[in-house]
């Protein structure tokens, strides 16, 4: 295909290829729409924990999400909940665990799991892949928490200590015990395997045997937590190997990206996609955009070589925040949106007001972003409609302060599957 | 009951300098700070070993002082020294009258001063502003303040002194008109400790002023100059650049390790302790590193700290009695100021030169007491540095490389092996990931520690064999240390890291919630 094509226009491109826009571009796909999907790299899930995080905080910790979202929304009136609206949360969990393999993601808008995290902290999540579930903290119990010699990532001992005086809170019963052992599996000489090197080892059954040779003796009963390596596409076998020759419910417990788990719901969404006709340009960075009035008519990418130009009916942006670089600020304190240009609310005038001393504290610069409509279209700082043809989606919204309250990939699978919903009501269904 | 010939307040360079004097004269000698070692202004400075270049017109004896003690810290602190090399660079900016008093002012003060035309200086540091016109080298270098004053400590203790770091003097005695020993509260367990010492030397920089008062000695004004200093990623430059102007802010960029320093400001503090770091003077710096570097602005700024000049207000004795040497540098008689003997109080100067303040002090203490011994500090080398090589850039990774199979790397940006950690935690034998910072600059890279302080988190609790709740708070802690030097910095590619960060450290390890 040629730059421009000769006239091709897309039913609708998808920028970015992190959770919001792989959701967005497949919902579309999957209705038979011509989705074009272009990103100048790979999205912020290969870096996370591989649960959804929908509701964990209120600053309170949060036991049922769906019970908690209606007093959240209605105090926090510019989040992206509130944009895309609760019908739109719980109905991306269900569409989500149904586009995934089984037992890719478990667990309910209705009750948040308490995992623990790799410093031994129960964090709330309301899904989580199969591997992981068996951690779920709220009842309490004996766990065995495994650490390997040459993963640099994971430090049993430390988080079996904070696991062991975890609060757990009155609705939770029952008392942690955890304890830690560290193992020294074959790595071939290797002091430092990183966590990928680890998952294709896991793969090899001859390996998981020297795993399950060495550990068995030190086992109480209690269910036994590794770090999340446990295998990459066969995670599944991996992990019910695992479960069947220790005896014993065996978990996952996410550690510092890259991220395994990460990587397998990036690569799941991936191949979801590639199967419903999608196709992704990878490497192609938004460097302009042209609009007529309230329409966007092109797209500019810097692909390979030279830009192309791309046109289509709908636009997403779904570029991330700062830390995937759809938003940025340069030295004198100003913020852009990298990709369409279009207006960021939030942002403290003032420089000294920006950040809080406490680094924990609530930030007053932290919920920059762009600004929409209830129908996720941008808005300026009249509130008026930039584009009627764009929707934003996942990390790039305003509003929102997500590794506070735990709700990053929650707000990109609402707000993903919301914009190609709203895409494909204005086409008729 | 800790019992000494001298007690020394103060563990900065001028303190840590005069401890290993003392010791090295054969007195028993004890050095006390508050903090650790090296937190006060000597721990927040530029990073410059001076050549005197930057005095050479204003202030000439201090420019040969300067050159004078850049010979003989290269001759005894070689591995905290990298020999960078020093340019003053002419901008369109810059008065053109300056170069040449600048170059008369080298030549009289003894500084090898070597003229270069801009295509030569072009050559050497390519990123510079094309637009410059001419220059200077001169033998500026980069010396690192944590080895020096470490160099110094260890020294001194292998000539028998105790070093108590994490001691607040809470006051100090006397005893008919002679000072006789101090009180010390360690700041960690809250105990008392009494110290008799015979003779005092208050060298606690811009706090000399509180110091000497708890003596009885009143009217001691130290005025802390502030100035701001920022670390971008990176080595815009492999010398020292200086403009070619009367000194003044944002005028100099040293290289450090893998970072490049720009600096530095100078404002009225509020108070010795205030480190508040001001928007304008961050946007200062960015203007004037602009001047030097184009596109300095678009660079990743990595940290941002403050530190305070101490400057002598004495007005109660006059010049002529009270400060020895140079005007730089402010040696205070309490003898002969107050009244009260056998304590002293040497603040002001450089870094650069606290070897000869520590040198000048221990020579009065010796008239005092009526012994004569001489300073061998200028000649033997600090224990690291016995080699006499200066600190090359490439050592950690040459280092690395020889490990590469048998050891983890644990923080990725400078190059920490997991043994050279575990090493550091047990000689420190700290609860204090900060401590460790300092010794090792773990978490001093570009990522500021996304990685590694979770890994060193990890280590400490089993190498100190750390509770939980110890283990957990030396990593709050060292998070908020870490905030407080990127908070006024926050943008671009920092800003982008600090946001990863935050989903590193909550939104994965949910550390807020840690009990
Ligand atoms: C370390 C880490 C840990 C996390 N842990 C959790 C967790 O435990 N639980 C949880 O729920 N969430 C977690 N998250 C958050 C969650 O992954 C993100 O909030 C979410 O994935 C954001 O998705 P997104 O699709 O909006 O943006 P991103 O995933 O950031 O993707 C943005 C995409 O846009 C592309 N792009 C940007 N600019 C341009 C441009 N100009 N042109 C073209 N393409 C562009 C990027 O290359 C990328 O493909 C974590 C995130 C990180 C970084
Ligand atoms: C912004 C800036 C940049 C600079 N750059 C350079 C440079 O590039 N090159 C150079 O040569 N010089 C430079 N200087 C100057 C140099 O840093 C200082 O002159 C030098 O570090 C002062 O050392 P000091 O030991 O006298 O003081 P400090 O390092 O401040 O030491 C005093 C110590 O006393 C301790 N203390 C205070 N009260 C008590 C108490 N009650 N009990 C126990 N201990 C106490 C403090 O904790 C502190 O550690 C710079 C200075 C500033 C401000």
């Amino acid at each position: 295909m040629t730059a421009a094509g000769p006239g091709r226009v897309y039913d609708a491109l998808v920028v970015g290829v992190g959770t919001a826009g792989l959701v967005t571009a497949l919902r579309l796909a999957k209705q038979g729409a011509d989705v074009l999907v272009t990103a100048k790299g790979v999205g912020a899930t290969h870096l996370t924990s591989g649960t959804v995080d929908v509701l964990g905080y209120t600053p309170e910790r949060v036991v049922n999400p769906a019970a908690a979202l209606p007093d959240f929304v209605r105090d926090h009136p510019e989040h992206p909940y509130a944009r895309a609206g609760l019908q739109a949360v719980g109905d991306a969990l269900d569409w989500i665990k149904l586009q995934l393999p089984d037992g890719a993601l478990v667990g309910s808008l209705e009750a948040n799991f308490l995992l623990p995290t790799a410093v031994g902290v129960p964090k709330p999540s309301a899904l989580a892949p199969e591997t992981m579930a068996p951690g779920d903290l709220r009842n309490g119990g004996r766990f065995t928490i495994v650490g390997l010699a040459g993963l640099k990532d994971f430090y049993p001992a430390y988080l079996a200590d904070n696991l062991s005086r975890a609060r757990l809170g009155q609705e939770d019963n029952g008392r942690v015990e955890a304890r830690a052992v560290t193992i020294s599996p074959p790595t071939g000489g290797v002091a430092d395997v990183t966590p990928m090197g680890w998952a294709r080892r896991f793969e090899d059954t001859e390996f998981r045997k020297t795993v399950i040779a060495e550990l068995e003796p030190s086992l109480d009963g209690g269910a036994v937590g590794f770090p999340a390596v446990l295998g990459l596409d066969s995670a599944r076998t991996v992990w019910q190997e695992l479960n069947d020759a220790l005896g014993v419910p065996v978990f996952e417990i996410p550690t510092l990206p890259p991220s395994v788990p990460g990587n397998r719901m990036a690569r799941a969404l991936r191949a979801a996609l590639t199967r419903a006709g999608g196709r992704v340009v990878m490497g192609g960075r938004v460097i302009g955009v042209r609009g007529a009035g309230e329409r966007l008519e092109e797209v500019v990418v810097d692909a390979a070589a030279r830009p192309k130009t791309y046109r289509a009916r709908d636009y997403v942006l779904a570029t991330g925040g700062f830390a995937s670089r759809g938003l940025e600020m340069d030295s004198y304190g100003m913020v852009r949106e990298a990709a369409f240009d279009l207006p960021v609310t939030g942002m403290p005038p003032n420089a000294e007001a920006r950040w809080a001393d406490e680094y924990l504290a609530a930030h007053p610069a932290a919920r920059v972003g762009i600004g929409v409509d209830d129908e996720l279209r941008p808005l300026d700082s009249g509130h008026g409609v930039v584009y009627e043809n764009v929707r934003v989606a996942g990390a790039a919204l305003a509003g929102a302060e997500p590794w506070r309250e735990k709700s990053g990939e929650g707000i990109s699978l609402a707000t993903g599957l919301r914009a190609a919903e709203l895409i494909l009501e204005r086409r008729g269904g | 009951m800790v019992e000494a010939e001298v007690l020394v307040i103060g563990g900065g360079a001028t303190g840590a300098g005069v401890a290993r004097d003392a010791a090295m004269r054969g007195f028993s000698t004890v050095l006390v700070d508050r903090d650790d070692l090296a937190m006060g202004t000597t721990g927040r400075f530029h990073g410059l070993l001076h050549s005197g270049g930057r005095y050479a017109v204003k202030d000439p004896p201090s420019a040969a002082e300067c050159m004078e003690e850049n010979r003989a810290l290269r001759r005894i602190a070689a591995d905290a020294i990298e020999d960078t090399g020093g340019l003053f660079v002419s901008t369109p900016w810059d008065d053109p009258a300056y170069p040449d008093l600048f170059h008369s002012g080298c030549i009289e003060a003894g500084i090898p001063v070597e003229i270069l035309s801009t295509a030569e200086i072009l050559r050497r540091e390519p990123r510079l502003n094309p637009r410059i016109s001419g220059g200077f080298a001169v033998p500026d270098g980069a010396i690192d303040a944590w080895k020096t004053v470490w160099g110094c400590a260890l020294s001194a203790k292998e000539y028998g002194a105790t070093i108590l770091n994490y001691h607040r003097i809470t006051a100090v005695h006397r005893s008919d008109g002679v000072v006789t020993g101090a009180t010390a509260v360690n700041a960690i367990s809250g105990e008392e400790v009494a110290i008799s010492a015979g003779f005092v030397v208050n060298a606690s920089g811009v706090w000399a002023g509180d110091v000497a008062n708890l003596a009885g000695c009143e009217g001691v004004t130290v005025l802390p100059g502030k100035g701001i200093m920022i670390a971008m990623s990176h080595r815009l430059v492999h010398t020292v650049v200086n403009r070619c102007k009367k000194p003044a802010d944002g005028d100099i960029l040293v290289p450090i390790r893998t970072v490049s320093v720009i600096g530095t400001t100078d404002t009225e503090a509020d108070g010795p302790d205030d480190v508040a770091i001001p928007q304008d003077e961050i946007q200062l710096l960015l203007e004037e590193g602009e001047k030097l570097v184009p596109g300095f602005r678009r660079a990743r700024a990595l940290r941002v700290w403050a530190g305070s000049r101490p400057l002598v207000k004495d007005d109660k004795a006059d010049d002529a009695d009270t400060r020895e040497m140079s005007r730089a540098f402010a040696l205070i008689d309490h003898k002969e100021r107050d009244g009260v003997e056998h304590f002293l109080t040497i603040t002001g100067g450089k870094f650069t030169t606290f070897r000869k303040m520590a040198e000048v002090t221990v020579d009065r203490m010796c008239e005092h007491l009526g012994t004569a011994r001489s300073c061998t500090t200028a000649e033997e080398a600090l224990p690291d540095s016995g080699h006499h090589r200066f600190y090359w850039l490439g050592a950690r990774l040459a280092r690395r490389e020889e490990t590469l199979n048998d050891d983890q790397l644990i923080c990725e940006c400078e190059l920490i092996s997991r043994r050279r950690l575990e090493s550091a935690m047990e000689q420190r034998h700290t609860q204090n990931l900060d401590d460790i910072r300092r010794t090792l600059r773990l978490a001093m890279g570009p990522c500021q520690g996304g990685f590694c302080i979770y890994r060193a988190t990890g280590i400490l609790h089993s190498v100190e064999r750390l509770d939980y709740s110890a283990a957990n708070s030396a990593l709050l802690r060292f998070l908020q240390e870490r905030w407080k030097g990127v908070r006024p910095i926050l943008y671009g590619d920092q800003l982008r890291q600090a946001r990863l960060d935050d989903w590193i450290f909550q939104g994965l390890l949910d550390v807020e919630h840690l009990t």
